[in-house]
């Protein structure tokens, strides 16, 4: 589909200015990477930059750090964005793989804080503890709906993320977006799930907002039986630099979905132009967290 | 006021006239959508429909060819394993393990027959969507029966009884080819199957009572089983899932019970078995549907799988539940209890923000556990009406 050339320019102008410090990154980084990441065999595969991966307290103990990442490797995941409840599992995988994991800050000690860290006074000091320990590329996956994004807990959150530079990765509503783009018009936020709002909506949102980034996890209809149905191909085509995969391992079982999850979406992103698909598949979330490169910690 | 919406009235007021009509009982107060709720849940039995994707469903000569396969251990590769060794009548079709046990240990518990024609998705995972591929599924299962379609077929041919058995349900003896003849054993083990089915239970007679406003007769369902219901439809919204006369909806849930199936391997449930039914050759999209219209698979041919479907596991029906512990895809819940206590201290860490929306811990007093429990025990028939009866 078409857009009309006053937006293109627009969202295009406003993208590149978000992102030209990681463009600079990205020529030093991302190309070498290429060539030395250890991609599997199968590396012939579409690779993938998997937006949405959780290692939690509870897949510690079943699913070692070696395993864990030999299952990210197996699957062709390029790189991970990796959250946790609580973070120790992301600093676990950190290690032993930095090269693949793209760790971030989730402002809960258990899973279970999902609905109640909001309004948890102790989540800020956790939050800071935790950054001046380690290195991020994002603070979440968060869950904030509604009014609630502009309550205390929420607000320090995004003045966080603005003073270390980090993407705020949230599982919010529409409206939760939109008010914590007003704590921070310069906030890079990737939009867990696109919101699981209806094509139009999440297209009304990315023209609004030129540094919405927006992931797929456990959403399944835009992929369906290998075919991306009319209004996503449009969506994808208007915004192929907004939108990425995801698995979502919200539960330790789901790791062994990762494989699976990543042959799936690329049965769909075949049925895109090469270029799009490449663009989902791994390029666009390259590009959000350019800015981050493996190293020591603090 | 007509007498059926006075009974009614006086329910919702939460007045239930007493056995004996002399003294009111106590009881929760129904609103008219719970009244309305309690209503779906009947009437039972439910009338009898043929399967149309099997051509000698109903018939009694394939029913009783069935009932003897059924019992038949033969039909498993040492000759050791029956259907019914699983399968056991008392326990509503079940076996009491918490895992199926056959020539091997698998990886689920064992599902009730009874009412088992009314179900549209078949198993745990809904990898059947029909009754005679799900029953020629442990047939062919290495774990369960260890044969395959030639060994099937063989014992019927060299059989008199069987042989004999097959053409008067057929038509003809069976034929040198194995897979007709094997799904034809099948087709005459589902005919059998859907001629069980639980009677009527306690939850029926104060159902009817109430939609007749029989005020005498509802009065005559325990209190503690009328608590329990007011907590089903209400508060706990069990009904939402465990819905109509079955109390299932038939589709596929996750509700935070681990699925790991051993260290390193998960049970993908109804994911693998969406898959495995759109590939399966014994499917209603298949050769051996004997519905020409093929309007039996339409969900079939729509059926799709979702990243949610994995770790899915059906949603059980409630009849006769007293009887088939233990519980859950796995048998990991040994009784009713546990299974309450399961919704009541729900890990929500288990389930997704965005997955099923409709679980929330229930937080359940012991007194309320202790109701819920007495209402789901109402669903089981008497021994003697239970699901070894006939439905037809």
């Amino acid at each position: 589909m078409a857009r009309p050339a006053a937006t293109a320019t627009r969202v295009d102008s406003a993208m590149r200015a978000a992102l030209a410090p990681a463009r600079r990154l990205l020529a030093i980084v991302a190309a070498p990477a290429a060539l030395s990441l250890g991609l599997p065999a199968a590396a012939a595969e579409l690779p993938i930059f998997d937006a949405h991966i959780h290692y939690s307290h509870d897949a510690w103990d079943n699913l070692p750090p070696k395993d864990a990442v030999a299952i990210l490797r197996k699957a062709g995941l390029k790189r991970a964005v990796v959250s946790s409840s609580g973070d120790d599992g992301t600093q676990r995988l950190v290690s032993e793989a930095p090269d693949l994991v793209v760790p971030s800050l989730r402002p809960y000690r258990r899973r279970s804080e999902v609905t109640t860290w909001a309004r948890d006074d102790t989540v800020a000091a956790f939050l800071e503890e935790r950054l001046a320990r380690s290195r991020y590329a994002a603070i979440g996956e968060f869950h904030v709906y509604g009014a609630d994004a502009d309550l205390p807990v929420p607000r320090r959150l995004v003045a966080l993320a603005k003073q270390h530079r980090l993407v705020l990765h949230a599982h919010s509503d529409a409206d939760a977006i939109e008010r914590l783009f007003r704590q921070d018009p310069e906030a890079r936020i990737l939009w867990a799930h696109s919101g699981f709002d209806r094509p139009d909506t999440v297209r009304e949102m990315l023209k609004k907002h030129p540094r919405l980034w927006c992931d797929l996890a456990f959403r399944s209809e835009q992929g369906a039986a290998g075919k991306v149905p009319a209004e996503w191909r449009a969506l994808f085509t208007e915004f192929p630099d907004r939108f990425m995969v995801g698995t979502d391992t919200f539960t330790p079982e789901r790791w062994h979905y990762i494989v699976e999850h990543a042959h799936w979406s690329r049965a769909w992103l075949a049925d895109l132009p090469p270029a799009l698909a490449e663009r989902i598949a791994w390029r666009n979330g390259e590009a959000l967290f350019a800015g981050w490169t493996p190293g020591p910690g603090k | 006021m007509n007498r059926r919406y006075s009974g009614l009235a006086a329910l919702v007021a939460g007045l239930v006239v007493g056995a004996t009509g002399a003294e009111p009982v106590a009881g929760p107060s129904f609103t008219a959508p719970e009244v309305r709720a309690i209503l779906a849940h009947g009437p039972w039995p439910p009338p009898w429909q043929s399967d149309p994707s099997n051509r000698v469903s109903g018939q009694p000569a394939s029913i009783a060819f069935g009932e003897r396969l059924f019992n038949d251990p033969r039909l498993s590769r040492p000759g050791t394993i029956a259907c019914a060794s699983c399968h056991l009548p008392p326990r509503s079709f079940t076996d009491g393990l918490p895992r199926a046990h056959g020539l091997a240990a698998t990886d689920r518990n064992t599902l009730g027959l009874a009412n088992v024609r009314r179900q549209r998705w078949f198993g745990w995972d809904g990898a059947n969507d029909n009754l005679w591929a799900q029953s020629l599924r442990p047939l062919l299962d290495p774990r369960e029966m260890g044969g395959d379609l030639a060994h099937v077929a063989a014992v019927v041919r060299a059989d008199a009884d069987l042989r004999e058995r097959y053409r008067e349900s057929f038509g003809a003896p069976p034929s040198a080819a194995d897979e007709p003849v094997a799904v034809d054993v099948a087709k005459a083990l589902a005919a059998y199957q859907e001629t069980l089915a639980t009677g009527r239970t306690p939850f029926d007679e104060f159902r009817d009572a109430l939609a007749r406003g029989d005020d005498r007769g509802a009065a005559r369902y325990p209190a503690p089983a009328r608590r329990g219901l007011a907590l089903f439809v209400g508060k706990g919204r069990c009904n939402v899932c465990h819905l109509g006369p079955d109390f299932t909806n038939g589709e596929f849930h996750d509700i935070g019970i681990p699925f790991f199936a051993g260290p390193g391997r998960v049970d993908a449930g109804r994911h693998e078995g969406v898959r495995r039914v759109r590939a399966s050759r014994y499917n209603l999209l298949g050769p051996f549907n004997d519905d020409s219209t093929r309007q039996t698979a339409t969900a079939t041919r729509h059926v799709a799988a979702e990243h949610r479907n994995f770790g899915e596991f059906r949603v059980p029906s409630l009849r006769d539940v007293a009887r088939t512990a233990p519980y859950m895809h796995n048998g990991s819940l040994a009784t009713l209890r546990d299974v309450v206590r399961h919704y009541s201290e729900l890990d929500e860490e288990r389930l997704h923000a965005d997955g099923e929306q409709i679980l929330r811990p229930l937080r359940l007093t012991d007194a309320e556990i202790d109701d819920l429990v007495a209402f789901l025990e109402s669903l089981s028939a008497s021994q003697a009406n239970s699901s070894t009866s006939r439905s037809r």
